[in-house]
Formats: structure tokens, sequence, C-alpha cells
């Protein structure tokens, strides 16, 4: 990938999809989430959330974790370092977007 | 836009949604209430020991609030992890809450003496008390309301130096006012209860079973 910050083929598109924006944005601003208040904070679908969580955990940006709390099944999500590096990116090239925009 | 603001209001807003359940406001307001039983009982049976337990009531409540969080509000808007920069602040709060109470119950032991500096402390606590207490309270809650981002307890702090600030020229016992701010504190927890859990019904619907599918 290049390394020109100002060229818009930098964006991560899997991050820029307004979705999974949110969900990034979201877990960045966390240590973890599980999967029903991610629904309730973002106001998706269930089916709609696991399949961009799923997209997200493929490309390495999210690990989701299951686990037993007082013997429920639960399921934490939390963007792993991969994640938390490509949102920062995203966001300085995303920026550097709009600071290189002729006036 | 401001990269840094932007992602603090997201985090705000997080904070916001996760103590929208009222229970915040059911604490407050019964450690207020307490404050205000223990000066109502110190006019009517010189029991200043009676401080000892709102001095001990935040090492309590912590347990107490994390159980009913577990019960009520996570089973019904899930959970989340916030960092540890949030969770210090709060830990360094309930501390200086701990401290202040150990103080106040030391001041006013010390002050129920009747000579030299304990009662020149006592007549200026005695005369100045309504305002004493109306800033400390209003202190405390601003603290809570800038770490947590809950603007209601700007209020609750403004309401309560407001009546106490007024309490000192109209001449009632201020343990009155604190009982009745405590008392609109807890209602509006309630109230907050309820519209939370109404808002956000227990479900075992479709997002148990898609979150299986992970």
């Amino acid at each position: 990938m290049s390394k020109n910050p100002s060229n818009l083929k930098n964006i991560d598109r899997l991050i820029h999809e307004p979705t999974r924006l949110m969900i990034m944005t979201q877990l960045y601003v966390v240590e973890s989430a599980d999967f029903l208040f991610l629904q309730h904070q973002l106001q998706m679908t269930p089916g709609n959330l696991s399949s961009h969580l799923s997209k997200l955990e493929e490309a390495g940006y999210v690990e989701i974790v299951k686990e037993f709390i007082e013997r429920k099944p639960h399921t934490a999500l939390e963007l792993t370092k991969k994640g938390r590096k490509a949102f920062k990116e995203y966001q300085q090239n995303l920026e550097q977007v709009f600071t290189n925009l002729p006036k | 836009m401001n990269k840094k603001m932007s992602l603090r209001e997201v985090e705000k807003r997080t904070y916001m949604s996760y103590h929208q359940d009222g229970l915040i406001d059911i604490f407050v307001g019964v450690y207020v209430l307490l404050f205000a039983l223990g000066i109502l009982l110190m006019t009517v049976t010189d029991f200043s020991t009676w401080f000892v337990i709102p001095a001990i009531f935040p090492a309590v409540m912590v347990p107490i609030w994390v159980s009913a969080k577990k019960r009520l509000t996570m089973p019904r808007i899930g959970y989340v992890k916030f960092g540890s920069r949030g969770a210090n602040k709060l830990m360094a709060i309930f501390i200086g809450l701990m401290v202040a109470g150990l103080g106040a119950f030391m001041v006013f032991t010390f002050a129920s003496r009747s000579q030299g500096w304990a009662l020149t402390l006592r007549n200026l606590i005695i005369s100045n008390g309504m305002i004493i207490i109306g800033i400390g309270a209003a202190v405390i809650s601003s603290l809570f309301a800038y770490t947590m981002g809950l603007k209601r307890l700007y209020v609750y702090g403004l309401l309560t130096l407001a009546l106490f600030l007024a309490g000192h020229f109209i001449n009632i016992p201020f343990g009155y006012f604190l009982l009745a701010i405590g008392l609109v504190i807890v209602i509006n927890g309630f109230v907050l209860l309820i519209q939370f859990m109404r808002k956000y019904p227990l479900s075992q619907g479709d997002e148990v079973n898609v979150e299986k599918s992970l």
C-alpha cells in the first residue's frame, strides 16, 4: 500500500463502510463490550451486527472472546492491537484527505 | 474535525448510556438521606457518632452497586468494560468521599466539646452549617458529574446549593432540607430505573441466537 497520506486509496475500505466505522469507533473508546451492548448502542439488528463483526474478525481487527460469567455464556468483543492501529491510521488518512482538499 | 474531542464525546455518550438506569441516583440519594438522618438525630439526642455511617457507606455502596448493575442493568443493556482511566477516577472520588466523611466525623466530635477552639469551631459550624453543606454537596456532585458525564448530577448539586443557601437565611433546620433533597434524588433514581427497565426489557430472542453463531 502506498504511504502517501493524501491518497484516497490509503483509506481502509473495510473500516470506511459506515456501519463498520460505527462498530470500530464504539469499540475504540472502550476496553471491551458485549454483543448486546453494541446492538443497543448502535441500534442494529442482530444479524446485521453479526455480519459486520465477522468481517472485522476475519481482518484481525476485532477479537471475539467467548466466556462464561456466572454460568451464562457471554461474548465479549474488543479491538485487537492491529484493529486499534488500523483505526488510528484510518483517522489520520481521512484527516489528511480533508486537509489536502483545495480551498 | 478535532479527533480527540469527537472520540471523547463518543466515550461520554457510551458512559451516559450505561448509567441511565438511575442506580447512581438511588445510591447518592440514600447517601444524602443518611447525612440528613444523622443531622436530625443530633438535634434530638446529640448522637454525633451517627456520622460514622455516612463515612463508611461508600465502601459498602460499591459492592452493592456492582451487584445491582449485574442483576438489573447488564441483562438488559449488555456489558461494557471501560478503560482504567475512568475507573481510577471514580475510585479516587469514592476514597475522597470516605476521607471527607471521616474528616467530618472527627471535626464534629472535636466540636462537640465545650471549650477553647472547639467551642469557636462549633459556633462557626452551627452559624454557617447550611452554606458549608451546600457548597460541599455542590462540589462532590460536580466531581461525579464531570467524571461520569452525567449532567443531571450538576443539577442535583445546584439544587442542593440553592436550597441550603436559602435555608441559611430562612432559618429552618437544615436536616430537613437535606432530607428533602435526598428524597428528590432517590425518587428520581427510581423513576429513571423504571423507565430504563421499560425501555430495555429482558429478552432471550434473536440477539442470543445470532450471538451464538459468531
